[in-house]
């Protein structure tokens, strides 16, 4: 699944990112690579979201999110 | 000790030159996270008043500045926050080319000490060029607040041993010890590397850093530049043309990026320790701020409140300014005609100067609110979120929200918000933002709205004046959504922007920002506009025939009357009103003081109380041309917010676009858009209204 469909408060854990390759350097340089868990603090409908990442809180956009690949948390369990 | 004057004498200073030499001089790079401190930082050291907010992104430009310590004099270079050396952003650039600069002896790391993770990911970096390398950890306090604890003694063990130290630039302390590190580590020189990679990377860095040293051997680097010929950086592989195909066979960025975090997932488990989990102050204020639902009409709320105090609490305070102009005016006339100064010359002086300058001067207590509530907006943490809950909007439009910040900083002045564009990633959204921006009513418009919704609109002045600001964001909004047409098939950048934590506006950041704001204002009251104010009072004095007793037959008569054909279909036929706006384009407050030497100027036989009293203006407005009413204001005030910019605006967009042909078209555009507007409006106003 994709960052972008993930739920609010909940713990997602990077397995891929796909975006351009400027903006993959800039999101790895600020921690988001394969393994990093991110946690989902805000997002609003359809747009934007708020991530948690390594002590620190994210603004990215829809582009940007639906680019991560991420773990589904349930299918782990 | 930290002395900004110069202790010991000249001479003394000389002999110990002769004796060190280079040494007793220290060239030191602030180098850090955006929004990390290094502003505040570099502001404490040096005594300087470099903006300071609590956005990242705020510092775009490298800024030099020294100190004395301990005898050495210590040069500190502020620069642009970045989270990564690479060279992808023009802060990136700036700031990397000024870290390599052989100048730079020592790089101070100012880190944000509540989100050491991502910020030692810099450090590494920094660490890998072989540099002295000081710590400067920041924002100590704020750690402390939210229940964390940092293990001084472990953390510079696992950093090769550099300096580490503890400062909170807001509260100035630290500093003393932030310094003797410097001076002190400057003598001990750097250290071997902190961070070894895989086997197959290190071997590969070893091969390179030998091909390095055999080609260029007084290479200041080798092992920074042989990790970034593994990360395929262009800069370096165009700077160092050697054939290494063989042995960089492939990108190693990833790897070495996550070899790195690992180290630091690693050094954080070692170093902090939380002793208790508090449900942090920011995330409980921003379930309101940020909303999903609430986030866009509570920010529009906040922008309200903004410029209603501008508007009411300013227009209050104003009045008591406006009195003392004209008590000033009074005076100053009283006392020229009992010393008996010929009449031309009290003219000038009450007429063109006191009327021109003491006129703008009024509006200081609306442009210091405007200021003070844009600073606390700034420093409080919440212009990144501003950037988030537009993003939605902006979007639809083509932009990414962080193209909002550089639209409201517009609120203030243009020329620093068309720098901010800086921070945006593509140069297609730069220019767009560029292209938006004006329609922000600058500070310098209000008073034009001040004066003209004051005049005609009375009760509903405050109204009016804030019409003026919607009406520029949704035409804003509407010009970059027919350009979002018109470029079809290009990709939107997508947001990214880090949310810092919220914090307590700091007093003195407060002050510095507000103060050197309305320091500009009134060295332009000084300058431009008082010398706007002389020359339109000598256009408006004097004719092809020397000196003319009435204006319509002066020079600017003149000029204006051949504007008037053009701006008359608006409701601005009044050649008085040509020259107000021609003379806008230096500042746009001169619109405002050229309307207060103009029609203080018609009934010119009346020398005292010309000053700008609201009331004479209209009068006059009205003796002139008794039709001109509040439809014909409206258009007035439509024009000045949607017409090109002032010259410092211009000179700012064509610096940052790089592109002449760029800069003319948004002119053109602009102008055209300003008529259209006024031009429809006053049209369509005037035939609703019957007349």
């Amino acid at each position: 699944m994709t960052l972008y469909e993930g739920k609010p408060k909940q713990n997602y854990v990077v397995t891929g990112v796909y975006v351009e390759e400027a903006i993959t350097r800039r999101l790895q340089a600020l921690g988001v690579n394969d393994g990093t868990t991110v946690y989902i603090a805000n997002r609003s409908k359809k747009g934007a979201m708020v991530i948690k990442v390594r002590g620190t809180r994210l603004a990215i956009g829809k582009h940007i999110a639906s680019m991560i690949e991420v773990s589904d948390p349930l299918e782990q369990k | 000790m930290i002395n900004s004057d110069i202790v010991k004498t000249d001479t003394e200073r000389i002999n110990t030159r002769k004796i060190k030499r280079k040494d007793n001089h220290i060239h030191v790079a602030f180098v850090g996270n955006p929004n990390c401190g290094k502003t505040t930082l570099f502001n404490a050291l040096t005594g300087s008043k470099l903006k300071v907010a609590n956005w990242p992104g705020v510092t775009v430009e490298k800024k030099e500045g020294s100190c004395i310590y301990d005898g050495f004099e210590v040069t500190l270079v502020d620069t642009p926050g970045i989270y990564s050396l690479t060279s992808y952003t023009i802060e990136e650039k700036i700031t990397r080319q000024c870290v390599l600069d052989d100048d730079v002896e020592v790089i101070v790391n100012v880190v944000d000490a509540s989100s050491l993770e991502r910020n030692l990911y810099l450090t590494l970096q920094l660490l890998e060029i072989g540099k002295p390398v000081v710590l400067a950890l920041n924002m100590m306090d704020i750690v402390e607040e939210t229940g964390i604890e940092l293990d001084l003694h472990r953390l510079p063990e696992l950093l090769g041993d550099i300096p580490v130290v503890p400062v909170s630039a807001a509260k100035r302390s630290g500093m003393d010890i932030l310094l003797h590190a410097v001076v002190h580590h400057y003598e001990e020189g750097p250290q071997n590397p902190v961070i070894l990679y895989s086997g197959e990377i290190e071997e590969k860095i070893e091969k390179l850093e030998i091909m390095m040293q055999a080609h260029y051997p007084k290479h200041s680097s080798p092992r920074w530049h042989a990790i970034k010929l593994l990360e395929y950086d262009e800069d370096v592989r165009e700077e160092h043309p050697i054939h290494i195909t063989n042995i960089a066979d492939k990108n190693y960025e990833k790897d070495i990026i996550q070899s790195k975090y690992r180290y630091i997932e690693n050094v954080i488990k070692e170093v902090v320790f939380h002793k208790e989990k508090k449900v942090a102050f920011t995330d409980k204020v921003d379930r309101i701020l940020i909303h999903p639902i609430w986030g866009v009409p509570v920010f529009f709320l906040i922008m309200t409140f903004v410029f209603f105090l501008t508007f009411t609490v300013g227009d209050f305070l104003k009045s008591y300014f406006e009195f003392g102009v004209s008590f000033f005016s009074n005076i100053v006339s009283s006392i020229c005609t009992s010393a008996g100064v010929s009449p031309w010359l009290i003219s000038l002086l009450v007429n063109g100067i006191i009327a021109g300058v003491g006129g703008i001067l009024t509006f200081v207590p609306n442009i210091a609110i405007l200021f003070l509530a844009l600073a606390l907006l700034e420093d409080s943490g919440y212009m990144s979120r501003v950037a988030y809950i537009m993003d939605k909007i902006m979007g639809k439009v083509g932009l990414s929200g962080k193209a909002f910040l550089p639209m409201i900083l517009g609120f203030g002045c243009t020329v620093p918000a068309i720098m901010a564009t800086r921070a945006l990633e593509s140069e297609k959204d730069r220019r767009k933002t560029m292209v938006l921006t004006p329609f922000m009513s600058c500070s310098a418009k209000l008073p034009i709205y001040v004066l003209f919704s004051g005049i005609f609109f009375k009760n509903y002045a405050t109204l009016v004046a804030m019409s003026m600001y919607v009406i520029g964001m949704l035409l804003a909004i509407v010009v970059a959504f027919l350009m979002n047409k018109f470029q079809k098939g290009s990709e939107n950048d997508s947001l990214l922007i880090e949310l810092p934590e919220y914090k307590r506006p700091n007093a003195r950041t407060i002050r510095i920002y507000v103060m050197t704001k309305l320091k500009d204002f009134l060295i332009r009251a000084g300058t431009t506009i008082f010398i706007a104010s002389i020359i339109i009072w000598f256009l408006l004095n004097f004719g092809a025939k020397g000196m003319v007793t009435n204006p319509g037959d002066s020079f600017g008569a003149f000029i204006g009357k051949l504007m008037v054909p053009l701006l008359a279909p608006a409701g601005l036929g009044m050649w008085q009103i040509g020259v107000a706006l021609l003379s806008g384009i230096t500042a746009k407050e001169i619109v405002v003081s050229s309307m207060n030497v103009l029609f203080g100027v018609t009934t010119s036989v009346n020398m005292a109380g010309a000053a700008s009293g609201v009331g004479t203006i209209a009068d006059r407005i009205h003796a002139f041309n008794p039709g001109f009413g509040p439809l014909n204001a409206y258009s007035m005030m439509l024009f000045c917010l949607l017409y090109i910019p002032c010259v410092a605006s211009i000179v700012t967009i064509q610096k940052e676009s790089h592109f002449r042909m760029f800069t003319f078209k948004v002119l053109c555009f602009q102008m055209i858009i300003a008529w259209l507007v006024s031009v429809i409006f006053f049209q369509t106003g005037t035939f609703l209204l019957g007349n």
